[in-house]
């Protein structure tokens, strides 16, 4: 989470001789990450208020008009389409030079002078959001207009009338250091890490008054363990000073009246958000901090109605809820313009009760965002005292009750014990007990001495974020500061397991495919349950995510071929050809435990001309990558498997088990998911394979003689397999080495049931080179059992 | 007869000079030099010399013959060269028509880094391990010192697995999509071999989905557990990888944060390049960084309660952690704005085919 903090507020805390850079730098390095830094003298640079003297029609355009303005000691003529500009009014010129926003939108562009339709303006009249601060109220369409608010004549560059020198840091609070985001927070860290002094004086004790008390009831304790508050009587509502608005606006918020913005300049001082009733609108005179009942609504201040359940808590009057408690308010208590009677309510609340509710209810605000990171029961006296002090000076009036405390029970501060010792030895750094025990004094710790070690009290405001010893060390070692911590590489002995051979192998077979022209396919691990049911997986097999992010992700994959043939289908249309590949997890359901998640591997090629070619190709690369993983697969004719087209597949055998498919996708779900073209896939259980896989760690001596290489060509049966001829073939003879498939040819010259096949015989001795007659025998013996036994016709 | 010889020779060259083939030449040598050239001819006469003139005239013949064959040496070395060359020009390609590319394959963008960033690892005895996607909340969160209400295991953050209309839940709790890949570290603890290194790169699941998020990511997460660590060490080991994978100019630096499982906690930042490290570019803020820095990802000491939970004794054993987004990492170092990080895994053959 982030604050604006300016760095003149943080000044009021600190001292400190730090420039915004130093400041900026210490805090990153030792505390909170400093963003940004904006120099508002940089920023409004050229940037000064006019008044608008005269208003002339200009020539060209209807909607602009000519405001000849004063800008100090000269009046200059620009071009302006403010529908509220009118003579006499001051507004904050924009001087050729000064960089704004355009329409509150896009870069910051810098001013020229230059020509509107024809007539030269001399920069422009700004509204709020062209100068950053969107947070004005300002109707669409309308300058600012500064009549009334600023005292400064004419040419008075802005940030003086405004009294904004300032540097803006946006500052990075961790989620643990709520107590940050607060500028008294930032301050005392700032006097930690700059070495300045930092001092914070409470505001003066509420004098309680009488007149208009109030019935305080906290009937849900367990999600309230404080609530303060305080009747205000004959306060006037009303704008804010200057000073106030100005430094709200620098903060990120927007000025609304004096109460509110009270409750938000203490929200942004102290981190502890407050909350204003209008006490005539409480009904019964009461609060009462409950549980929503089941059903209840509320009309918020952001103008929607809540529904609510009673797991929400609210803060109610007699007869209804009046705020979602750390949340929001609701509209009908809030302060009005009208208001003359306020309750002030400072609490604390269930940070997890406060988170849940805004999530549940989709609702966010400052005020939640605190209370969710939790905040301590001692912060809401403080931040009371502060408001009432703020209220009395601003908006008049007096206390009229009692302070109402109710609380869980009294605060005692958190004690850890600390061994100095085991700090030292984690950084890695020799530091002295003194130094380390300032450091934790410095940061609001308080240290007692016990044989040795010492015991240590934590500050109110770190009670949600100090849980034991070792926070100790983060705080010392943090602010001894990292980057002053030496760099050395572990000079331990490096370990001696292994870490998992499945990567390795997974890794070496992506490669293999990379470089063989197939490209890595890599998607979301869910998909829907259409399409499991396209490829007629049941859904109810699939691990199911009970809070998915929407309808086209809610199962786990138990295959990848259903995401593989979707993006098929999603690539087609561009790249009607492609060859792809996929190694990752599916997840298979497992009765009472996790799910069993198993590598596999699916390949293949879609925009299918020839099925043959490309079924031979994959099976190619099937075999080649077996290789290169050091294992033999077979294959065998499939048959009765629904997902694979019935004469075009086989199953892919190793050591007498099947385990994978390699073939064409059946039809009906190449049609299911809409694909044009046939598409050959290989699924492959990789992960059974892999504890197998091996690098090939023999070889066979290279032939000493040479081999005689024969073809014979042979008609067939056209359902002839090879594998069949082959195995007939290569035990036929000792001087055979080998039978390889040359070429097949079937055509309009051979009967349609036949085909023609070359062969390729490689003949080799291993005890002397062959004679030309001694192959012949060999080719005149093969040609004979292709004739008679495979009823073949030698051609 | 030397008359006739200084004939023969002259009648040769000028033949020479205008032959243009190898056929016309091969035809003079046989013509001059044959077995019944001309030359042999000539010589016959020889027999009928006195000794002396045999002598003399027998010399000067030799002289010619040898200077036939060097002038018609020469002659067919020159003949040949121009036929290289006219054979050469039949023999003409285009070297400037496109190249007949083989199939372009392709690793994903995701698997590159994961092992160049493995690989870096690797040279410091680290190594690689897998641990569970669907994972116990115990591994995922509880073991990990998580209250039981932190809100990262709300169901608006973590994807929790169904068991009908339930969470399912089991002997170590709900079960989960990890979020993170932390779940690593009380499990391979737990393996009870030490001392430990371990990287452990894998997907985590968050329910988040816009241009910088995807529901599925991938961490890397780095655990080393060993007596006697220390936040130099972990400086160090950063130090080793940032300058490795990200350059050798490349600084490091460790910022104050907060994770549960870490005390302390730190933020690893580098440095900008391009800004180089001051925040500005042409006086103008750096759009890449903030104040010269990037954020990788987050590190720390292991908290007392992770290494107590993994079942070793905090007292004796130290370590530190570190974890980082991959698809970040590798954004941060080729400088490239994928303007939606969504398209990493939609598998448009259009953007994997890029890499």
């Amino acid at each position: 989470m982030n604050i604006l903090a300016s760095y003149n507020w943080i000044k009021e805390y600190l001292k400190t001789t730090a420039t915004p850079e130093e400041f900026s730098r210490e805090m990153s390095l030792k505390s909170m990450s400093v963003e940004s830094i904006e120099y508002l003298k940089e920023k409004f640079d050229k940037i000064v208020i006019g008044e608008v003297k005269e208003l002339k029609a200009h020539p060209g355009a209807d909607r602009l008009k000519i405001a000849i303005t004063d800008i100090g000691g000269r009046d200059v003529e620009i071009v302006c389409g403010g529908q509220n500009l009118c003579s006499t009014m001051k507004v904050v010129v924009a001087l050729p030079g000064s960089k704004v926003r355009w329409h509150g939108q896009g870069d910051l562009i810098e001013l020229n002078e230059t020509q509107v339709r024809g007539v030269t303006s001399y920069g422009m009249i700004c509204a709020p959001s062209e100068l950053g601060f969107e947070k004005v109220a300002c109707q669409d369409g309308d300058i600012w207009d500064l009549s009334g608010l600023v005292e400064a004549k004419a040419g008075t560059a802005f940030i003086e009338a405004m009294n904004m020198d300032d540097v803006i840091l946006d500052i990075e609070v961790t989620s643990n250091r709520v107590d940050s985001m607060s500028i008294i927070g930032l301050a005392r860290e700032g006097g930690v890490v700059t070495d300045g002094v930092f001092s914070f004086e409470a505001s003066p004790d509420i004098i309680p008054g009488l007149g208009k008390e109030l019935s305080v009831t906290v009937e849900a304790q367990d999600l309230c363990p404080r609530y303060m508050a305080v009747v205000i009587d004959g306060i006037k509502v009303g704008p804010s000073p200057l000073w106030l608005q100005n430094k709200l606006l620098l903060s990120g918020h927007r000025p609304i009246n004096n109460i509110v913005d009270i409750t938000n300049y203490v929200l942004h001082e102290y981190s502890q958000p407050l909350h204003a009733f209008d006490y005539q609108n409480l009904e019964g005179r009461s609060i009462i901090v409950r549980r929503a009942k089941n059903g209840e609504k509320i009309a918020a201040l952001d103008e929607k109605t809540y529904e609510l359940t009673e797991n929400q808590l609210v803060i109610a009057d007699a007869s209804r809820p009046v705020a979602v408690a750390g949340v929001m308010g609701g509209e009908m208590a809030g302060t009005h313009n009208n208001t003359t009677t306020i309750v002030f309510e400072s609490a604390t609340f269930n940070p997890v009760s406060v988170r849940r509710t805004s999530r549940a209810l989709n609702l966010f605000s400052d005020s939640q965002l605190l209370f969710e990171k939790g905040l301590s029961t001692e912060l809401a006296k403080l931040a009371l005292k502060h408001a009432v002090e703020l209220t009395l000076e601003i908006a008049g009036g007096q206390v009229a009750s009692p302070v109402y405390d109710v609380k869980e029970q009294e605060y005692s501060p958190l004690e850890f014990s600390w061994d100095p010792q085991k700090t030292k030895e984690i950084m890695g750094v020799d530091l002295s007990n003194e130094e380390m025990k300032k450091i934790l004094e410095k940061l609001g710790f308080v240290l007692a001495r016990t044989d040795g070690k010492y015991k240590v009290t934590v500050p109110f405001w770190r009670d949600h974020d100090i849980e034991g010893e070792i926070d100790f060390t983060e705080e010392i070692a943090r602010v001894y500061g990292y980057h002053n911590i030496p760099i050395s590489l572990p000079n331990q002995e490096p370990p001696t397991m292994f870490g998992d051979q499945d990567l390795i192998w997974e890794s070496r077979t992506k490669n293999v495919f990379s470089s063989q022209g197939y490209t890595e396919f890599y998607g979301y691990s869910f998909v829907s349950a259409h399409d499991l049911e396209r490829y007629d997986l049941d859904p109810q097999d699939a691990v199911a995510l009970f809070n998915p992010l929407s309808s086209d992700l809610t199962h786990m994959r138990t295959s990848l071929i259903p995401s593989v043939l979707k993006d098929i289908e999603a690539n087609q249309g561009e790249t009607p050809f492609g060859q792809v590949f996929e190694l990752q997890r599916v997840y298979q359901k497992r009765e009472d435990d996790l799910p069993k998640e198993e590598t596999r591997l699916v390949f293949g090629v879609f925009g299918v001309k020839d099925a043959q070619t490309s079924y031979l190709r994959q099976k190619g690369m099937l075999m080649l990558w077996a290789k290169s993983v050091g294992l033999e697969l077979k294959f065998e004719r499939l048959e009765d498997d629904v997902y694979w087209h019935p004469t075009r597949s086989a199953f892919v055998m190793y050591k007498g088990r099947k385990v994978g498919t390699i073939g064409q996708v059946a039809n009906q779900y190449q049609q299911a998911f809409k694909v044009e073209r046939p598409v050959i896939l290989v699924d492959i259980d990789f992960e059974v394979l892999v504890n197998d896989m091996k690098v090939k760690r023999h070889y066979d001596p290279i032939p000493e003689f040479p081999a005689i290489i024969r073809d014979v060509a042979v008609e067939v049966n056209k359902k002839l397999e090879f594998e069949s001829i082959w195995s007939k073939l290569i035990n036929m003879d000792q001087l055979l080495e080998e039978v390889s498939l040359k070429d097949v040819y079937q055509g309009d010259k051979i009967d349609l049931d036949k085909k023609s096949i070359t062969l390729s015989l490689t003949i080799r001795s291993k005890e002397k080179t062959l004679s030309s007659d001694e192959a012949d025998a060999v080719v005149e013996k093969i040609s004979r059992v292709l004739v008679d036994q495979m009823g073949g016709q030698v051609r | 007869m030397k008359q006739e010889l200084e004939q023969l020779k002259q009648a040769f060259s000028q033949a020479l000079e205008v032959i243009e083939s190898s056929d016309a030449l091969e035809a003079l040598r046989i013509e001059y030099l044959g077995r019944k050239g001309k030359l042999t001819d000539l010589l016959k006469g020889l027999k009928d010399l006195s000794p002396d003139d045999r002598k003399e005239i027998g010399a000067f013949a030799n002289e010619v013959k040898i200077d036939l064959e060097a002038q018609f040496a020469r002659k067919q070395s020159e003949l040949a060269s121009l036929f290289a060359g006219k054979i050469a020009q039949e023999e003409w390609i285009d070297i400037t028509a496109p190249g007949i590319e083989p199939e372009d394959g392709n690793l994903h963008l995701t698997t590159q880094s994961i092992e160049e960033i493995a690989d870096i690892f690797t040279q410091l005895g680290f190594v690689r391990v897998r641990h569970p996607e669907v994972e116990w909340d115990w591994y995922a969160f509880e073991s990990l010192n998580m209250p039981k209400d932190h809100a990262a295991r709300d169901e608006w953050e973590t994807f929790f697995i169904a068991d009908g209309d339930k969470i399912m839940e089991g002997k170590k709790g709900k079960v989960v999509l990890t979020p993170h890949t932390t779940n690593g570290q009380v499990r391979e603890i737990e393996k009870g071999q030490l001392p430990i290194r371990m990287m452990n790169i894998n997907k985590c699941y968050r329910r988040q989905a816009d241009v910088t998020h995807a529901p599925m990511f991938h961490q890397f997460e780095g655990l080393m557990i060993d007596k006697n660590v220390t936040i130099a060490q972990l400086k160090g080991v950063f130090d080793f990888f940032v300058k490795r994978f990200f350059g050798p100019d490349r600084e490091v630096r460790l910022r104050p944060h907060h994770f549960r499982f870490t005390e302390p906690s730190f933020e690893l930042d580098i440095s900008c390049n391009l800004c180089g490290g001051i925040g500005k570019v042409d006086g103008k803020k750096c759009r890449m960084c903030k104040q010269g820095w990037l954020e990788l990802g987050g590190a720390g000491m292991v908290h007392p309660n992770v290494i107590k939970a993994g079942g070793l004794d905090p007292e004796v054993y130290t370590g530190f952690a570190f974890g980082w987004g991959v698809e970040r990492t590798f954004m941060m170092k080729s400088g490239m704005n994928i303007a939606d990080i969504r398209i990493l895994y939609k598998n448009d053959l259009r953007f994997l085919k890029q890499f």
